[in-house]
This record gives structure tokens, sequence and C-alpha cells, in this order.
């Protein structure tokens, strides 16, 4: 017996004394062996009663939780450790003591997922229950006296602890959860010190899920989040529970890998290491990585994410809160493509010799070429295309060069050559990401949200769910993973809807709230501006733009696109690039290199060597997304920004930073030195995109446009992404994309 | 170290300004009349020649041009026959010579140039680095 137990029983009385005097002071309190855990029950009668709770502090709610009531007659008050909060009638007792400010230790239970109740380690004591209840699975009900900090309670919280840690391997040391890990953290706060089992530890085959997620299922404490997050987000029926009692285990239900697009994040809801990235394996511990919060340019969603770096090198991306956009989930393309960022890079500017041999050169004799060249042609003979990843800053900084040029061909990969730039409500996802979860009817148009913004299908996918929403879907055949009717495939059943013929049209016409998604792959088709009046045609029929409600929606592509119509890229005749002599690509790999003259000079300006690099005369290399801070678009309308994590590899320079260096060196200096100069510039053209991380919605809706006369082709839609995996020059460059498409793509 | 304190010996300090000034050319002499060894110990011949040496010598010299007072110069001798001392002795690397004074400050990259005369300061720092 040491002599702080001595001390300690010496100083007891003294603090009983102190305590019924002011139940707040701990100053007496000190780390005995617990002798009430020993003997919860009895201790737990023998409790004396509390004091009245006279002057409760106010606690915050956990992670600054939020209750709305649905209805303000459906409140009912519970007391949590004695103090009251008013909660809406349904909530769990969890959620209850989370408004009250108490985190209760869980392992199964996800607020994104259905309730499970099997870990049980959310046990708290609840007055006259004979039993410790799971609060996760238990709703909570009115005048409901809950503790939290009981010795019953902490004695099923370190009992449950140990069963826990039964069977879970003390592999910590080489687990690549270790330092994020829930049952780490848990049983440093929760478990006892020390464990009675002797036994074998029982061990689980490893599960081959493919080339994202690497399980090592002796970890797997049987939560079932995953099995979960797969039927219940992802919509893939691939994971399940198999077995009883203790061979019980997570597994595919024969040898079969996980397709879905959201497979990572079950990575993110692994309490324990059981599954984890494979890409990230062994290379680094979290806490030596620096964290910074960016966005997404993979696809037009603008998922939110944090770069986790460590020196000059990207480790890994994981996904951030943001409830309107991405909840808190990213799809595989965002997660994993990083390693793209580390290959074939560019990292000096090149001119191409004679021999077609690319030369590396200074910066200084790159510009003076350029220059020298972009005088030599006519002023209209001079192209710009921006690429699918381009910030606004750079977008406007090629605009304003290109103008001062004497140049008006300028325009964004994938706008289409006359792009309906004039009114936001033509092009934008005018209902918002969140918004769509109101929805009780979806036609999407020659869209498959699915490959073309993963984030959007979830959200339509969380809607089918929740409202039974019917979704009707025109375009080629295509696996969404939720109910849908497939209409058809091309405009022929667009014009049935039209004029009333189809059945899907009074389903559209009876819906409370629907919403027509229209794909920006139809911008590149010739009849595009019929097709866009009979989608308009059909919202007005079925009076989908209502003052209260406008579900007429455009579902972008890219992550430039937003901006670049926002910014009035739209080139001044159709045709421009076939009789270009100039030609500066804005790290623009998708466009028809056939196209462009065989004498004409390209410059390319980007971060990758991919497709344009080999048309291109001069090459600047530029910083990808994680290097530079700029402003992007999403398809709602909602800007934000990137902030760089890393530096940028070689020589390579921000890509307005390029643009502005040139137009000196031509002699037609760009009035701008800073972001904030060009920031200030972009504000005068579109204000909106410098008003960072809010939605800002289209003010017209499209019925001020004037009636379109072209001739509607009957040829059905097409795919518009073909790889999901691969889409731009970063996902096309990066091996666990590479691996993806060979083994995930459906073929 | 040991070597180096060994062979300098401090000097009595120069009474006026003009034995300082001669202690200084006595001191460039002898500088000038190493250099034949220094091409020699550290290989120096395909990248300088004696007299490309001297006037960088020289240079260093004329840097402290300005110096009136006894003392400073004094200090400075001083310190100029302690790396004289560090070079002959081979107590230096070939590199630190090149660096130090065949390449000298400006580096390796020489992108000054006639034409950077009439351009701005965000080109000149475009030139140098992405961050500014």
């Amino acid at each position: 017996m040491g002599l702080g137990l001595l001390a300690s029983k010496a100083m007891r009385p003294a603090s009983r004394i102190f305590n019924s005097q002011n139940p707040r002071n701990f100053l007496f309190r000190t780390i005995v062996s617990k002798p009430e855990l020993q003997k919860p029950e009895t201790s737990a009668a023998q409790a004396q009663p509390d004091p009245p709770p006279v002057d409760l502090p106010p606690r915050t709610p956990v992670a600054g939780a939020r209750v709305h009531f649905p209805n303000p007659d459906d409140a009912i008050e519970v007391f949590v450790d004695g103090y009251p909060v008013k909660i809406p009638k349904g909530m769990t007792v969890l959620q209850a003591c989370e408004v009250a400010g108490v985190d209760i230790p869980r392992f199964c239970y996800h607020s994104r997922l259905s309730i499970a109740g099997n870990c049980r380690m959310c046990l708290v004591e609840v007055e006259k229950s004979p039993k410790p209840v799971a609060s996760c699975a238990m709703p909570a009900l009115p005048g409901m006296k809950i503790k939290t900090d009981t010795p019953v309670a902490k004695k099923a919280r370190e009992g449950v602890m140990e069963f826990l840690l039964m069977n879970h391997p003390l592999d910590c040391p080489i687990c690549d959860q270790g330092g994020e890990c829930d049952l780490q953290d848990q049983s440093m706060a929760f478990g006892s010190d020390r464990g009675r089992f002797t036994e074998m530890k029982r061990s689980v085959v490893d599960k081959n899920l493919g080339p994202l997620v690497k399980t090592v299922m002796t970890r797997c404490i049987q939560c079932t989040r995953c099995v979960r997050f797969a039927t219940e987000v992802a919509g893939v029926q691939d994971l399940g529970m198999l077995g009883r009692g203790s061979g019980e285990e997570i597994g595919t239900y024969v040898e079969k890998l996980m397709t879905s697009e959201l497979s990572g994040n079950v990575i993110d809801i692994c309490p324990v290491g059981a599954l984890t990235s494979k890409p990230f394996a062994f290379k680094a511990r979290n806490w030596e990585l620096k964290g910074t919060e960016s966005i997404d340019v993979t696809d037009a969603v603008g998922s939110n994410i944090r770069i986790d770096s460590r020196g000059p090198e990207v480790m890994r991306i994981v996904p951030r809160l943001n409830e309107d956009i991405n909840e808190e989930w990213i799809s595989d393309k965002t997660r994993f493509c990083y390693d793209g960022l580390k290959r074939q890079r560019l990292n000096d500017p090149m001119i191409r010799g004679a021999d077609g041999r690319f030369k590396v050169v200074s910066w200084r004799d790159a510009l003076a070429v350029v220059a020298e060249v972009a005088h030599q042609v006519k002023p209209e003979e001079i192209v710009g295309v921006a690429g699918k990843l381009s910030d606004a800053e750079s977008m406007m900084a090629l605009k304003d060069f290109l103008n001062r040029m004497g140049s008006n061909n300028i325009w964004c990969e994938g706008t289409g050559m006359n792009p309906n730039a004039d009114l936001r409500s033509g092009y934008l996802m005018n209902t918002s990401i969140a918004g769509l979860e109101k929805a009780d009817v979806f036609l999407l148009v020659g869209t498959q949200p699915r490959v073309e913004a993963a984030m959007v299908n979830a959200r339509i996918r969380k809607t089918v769910r929740a409202n039974q929403a019917k979704v009707g879907y025109i375009g080629p055949e295509t696996d969404l993973n939720y109910d849908h009717q497939h209409l058809g495939t091309g405009p022929q059943t667009l014009l049935e809807i039209a004029e009333r013929r189809h059945p899907f049209y009074s389903t559209l016409a009876n819906a409370k709230h629907p919403v027509i998604i229209v794909g920006a792959g139809l911008f590149e088709r010739e009849d595009k501006d019929t097709i866009f009046s009979t989608v308009e045609t059909i919202a007005e029929n079925a009076k989908v733009v209502r003052p209260d409600w406008n579900g007429l929606n455009v579902l972008l592509l890219n992550a430039a696109q937003a901006a670049a119509l926002d910014l009035g890229l739209v080139p001044e005749s159709g045709n421009s690039i076939e009789s270009a002599k100039f030609v500066y690509l804005m790290g623009a790999d998708d466009v028809n290199l056939d196209k462009i003259p065989g004498d004409a000079f390209v410059v390319y300006q980007g971060h990758h060597g991919d497709r344009s690099v080999y048309r291109a005369n001069v090459i600047f290399p530029a910083a990808a997304f994680s290097e530079k801070e700029g402003i992007y678009e999403n398809t709602e309308g909602y800007a934000q920004q990137t902030f760089p994590a890393v530096p940028t590899v070689g020589d390579a320079r921000d890509d307005w930073k390029i643009i502005r260096a040139l137009s000196e060196v031509a002699g037609i200096k760009l009035p701008y030195d800073s972001l904030g100069a060009i920031r200030a510039r972009i504000r005068t053209v579109a204000p909106n995109l410098v008003h960072l991380d809010e939605r800002e919605p289209a003010t017209f809706t499209a019925s001020l446009k004037p009636a379109s006369s072209q001739k509607i082709t009957l040829t059905p839609f097409e795919n518009v992404v073909e790889n999901f995996y691969m889409t731009d020059s970063i996902t096309r460059a990066s091996k666990i994309m590479a691996q993806c498409s060979a083994l995930l793509t459906k073929k | 170290m040991s070597f180096t304190l060994r062979s300098v010996k401090v000097p009595p300090n120069s009474v006026n300004l003009e034995e300082a000034r001669h202690r200084v050319f006595d001191f460039f002499r002898s500088a000038c009349r190493s250099l034949p060894t220094v091409m020699e110990i550290y290989n120096l011949h395909d990248v300088a020649t004696i007299s490309q040496l001297r006037s960088a010598i020289a240079t260093q010299f004329r840097k402290n041009s300005s110096v009136t007072n006894p003392k400073v110069i004094d200090m400075l001798l001083f310190k100029g026959m302690e790396e004289l001392n560090n070079v002959v002795e081979h107590a230096k690397q070939r590199h630190h010579i090149i660096g130090q004074y065949v390449v000298g400050r400006q580096g390796l990259v020489q992108d000054l140039d006639t034409k950077d005369q009439g351009i701005s300061n965000f080109l000149k720092n475009f030139y140098n680095s992405n961050y500014f």
C-alpha cells in the first residue's frame, strides 16, 4: 500500500465534507484504485441524494451540435447528469447527451448510418431502469434521468472494453490506424489497466477488397459500420456479416472486390485498423502529417478535403465535413488521386527544338519566345483554352491577356463552342446539392451522376432511400445504385415527355418537389439549344420552376466550368481552333489536337505531361491544385478556395503568375501583381466568385431566354465519362487510379 | 583549429593610418604570392586563372575601402590573414574556394541581364521563385 493511498484515505472524510458543500470542488480528488467499481450496485445504493442542481454552468453541445425542433410542441425535457436539456421527440439518449455536452463513447453508432446497437460501448445508467441501457438505440423519454458518469456506467464501459480487447491483436505499433484509432483512445480513457485474458486470441483471414482498402480482419471489432455504409450510403451489397458468435466476421460473401465509387469512406468510418488505406499503408504516421484544408478539383462538386502532407509530399487526402456539399464522404477518385501528383510532373520550362525533342530553357527565354510568336500572328488567329482544373484567377488572367492581344477566342474545356453563359441558372445546379434531399421525383437527362459527380449521386440515393423518390433516367444504359426507370436513350423520349405523351410526365407533374438534372455532356452536342429548350418546356409544363422551388439543374463535369462561364469564357467563333496560328492551352488536355493546324504554335501551360504535351511547342510548368491558392466554383455556384499544402515542383510557377509575366514580356502588362489585385479584378467581372464559402444562387430563371429554332437530331445521348477513375491529367498520371480502372470498371 | 591559431600571430596594433595602410599592401602582396600554391592544391586550373583570383581578392579589399579607423583595419587584416592561412593550409575544400572566390556571390545562376533593366519587380521576382 503506497503512501498516496494512505494519504487519500486520510483525506477522504474532508473531501466528502467539501463535496457536500460544493459539488464542483475537486481539489482533494486523488487517484486511487476503485473500490466503488468493484461493487458498483452497492455503492450506487449508498450514494447520498444529490444536492439540488442550483447553479450548474451552461454546457455547450458536443462539436457545436445544434438542435432543430421540427415541431415546437414535440420538445421533451430530459436530465443528463442532473442538467436539464430540451430535445425534440424521437432523439436517442445518446443524442440527448450530446446536446447536453456529454460525449458518450461509442464504436458502432454513426450519426449518418442506421443504428445497430451491437458494440455496447455507449452504455449509460438511466434511473429506474434495472440495467444500463445502450444509449445509441434507446429513445429518450420525457423526464428521463440519464447518468453518464456513475460507477455503474463506468464499470459497464470497462467491461465492454475488456471484451473488445480480448480478441483484438496487440499490433498497434505496426497498425496504420495508430494515433487516430477509436479503440486506442477509448481504451485509454475508459478501459481497465489490466486484462484477465490469458487464452489465445482468435484470428481472421484477411479479405481482398480491391486496390484501395487494405483489410486486417483480426483487428475487426464487428461494429458493422462498414456493412451499413456499403448498403445504405454506397448502395452496394458487397459487405456483410458471416458466422455466429466468436466465429462472426465481416466479409464479401464470395471472393469479390468492393466495386463502389465511395469505398474509400469505409477507411474513415472504421473505428479500428481493420480497414485502412492500401496506398497509404506503412507510409506515414498521422502525427507527422500537416493538414491543409482544401478543395477537391477532380469533379465539379468541389468536395471539401484535407490534404495531409509530409514535407514536399502529399501523403493522403481525407474528407472534411461540409453538410452542403459532400457531408463527410468523398469519392475514391478524390481520395486516391494524390499519387498522380508525384508522377509525370512538368518541372522546367521547355522548348521543342528542331529535332522534335524538348530542351530545358530558362523562364526568361521561354517567355521571350512565346511573346515574340504571339506578336507575329494576327489577333484573330490567337486561341486560348482553359483546362478542366483551372482556377478562376488564371482564367481571368488568360482572358485579359488574350483580350489585350486582340483576340476573344477563349473558352474552357467541356463547355462547348456556343455555351449559354448569359444566365447563371442555365448552367448551375439551381436546387443546390443539399436541396436535392427535398425532392420526390428526379428526371436525369443525359447524365450519369454516379460517374460524373459521385457525391451528387450519393445525395440522390439518400433522397431515394429517405423519401422513396422516383428516378427517371434518359441516356445510355448505365448502373445507378438506386431504383430507377430507364425511360429512353435519346431526345425522342425527351420530346415525348415535353408533349405530355410519356407516362413519366404525370409522375413529374404530380410531384411536389420535382427535379430535372441535365448533364453537361450535352453542351457538346450540335442541337444543345433545342434540347435545353425542350427541357425548359418540360419544366414549365410540370411546374418544376416555381417561386419557392427551382428544380431545373445542370450538372457540370469539371471543377473549372462554373467559374469559366461566370467569367465569360465564351469563344467568339465556333471554329476558331481550325484556323488558329497560336494556341494557348492552359492545362487543357482534352481538346481535339487533330483540329489544331500543323503550322500552329502551341503553348502548353500545366502541371502534368499529359496528352497536349505531345503537340506543344513550348511548355510552361505550372502548379497543381495542391500547391496553389485558387478559387473554384462548384456546380451549384458555391465558391471555395484551395490552399497550398506542398511547395511547387521544380521551377514551376502559379498559373496566373505565368500569364502575368508573359503579358509583361509581350509588352501588354496586365495591371495586377498580387493575388489580392487579381481577385479585385475578378470582383468587377463576377463578384460571386470572391464571396468564398457561400452559395450564390442564380437570380433570373431561364424563362427569359428566347426560343431556339434549331433542328433537333435524334441521335441518342452518349456516355460522357468513359472511365470514372481517369478523367483529368492528375488522375491519368496516378498509378492507383490505373489499377482501379483495370480492376473495378465493368467491362 | 589549433594549427591556425599557432600560425597566425596577433601583430601589435598599428599606431596610425599610414602604418595600417602599409600592412594592408603587404598582406595583399603575400596573398597574391600564395596564389600559385592555391591553384595547385585546389586544382583550380580548369575553373579559374591567377588573375581572376587576384581580382577576386582585390574586390574583397575594395569592399572595405571606406574604412579609416586603424583599429578596424587591423581587425579586418587579422580576419584576412586567418582566411588566407586556412586556404593555404588546405583547411578548405575545393568547392569552398570555387563558391567563394571563383563563382562569387552571384551564384551559378547568371540571371541578371541587360534585358532586365526596364522590367517590373513582379517579373524580377517571378524569374527568381514562385514564392513572393
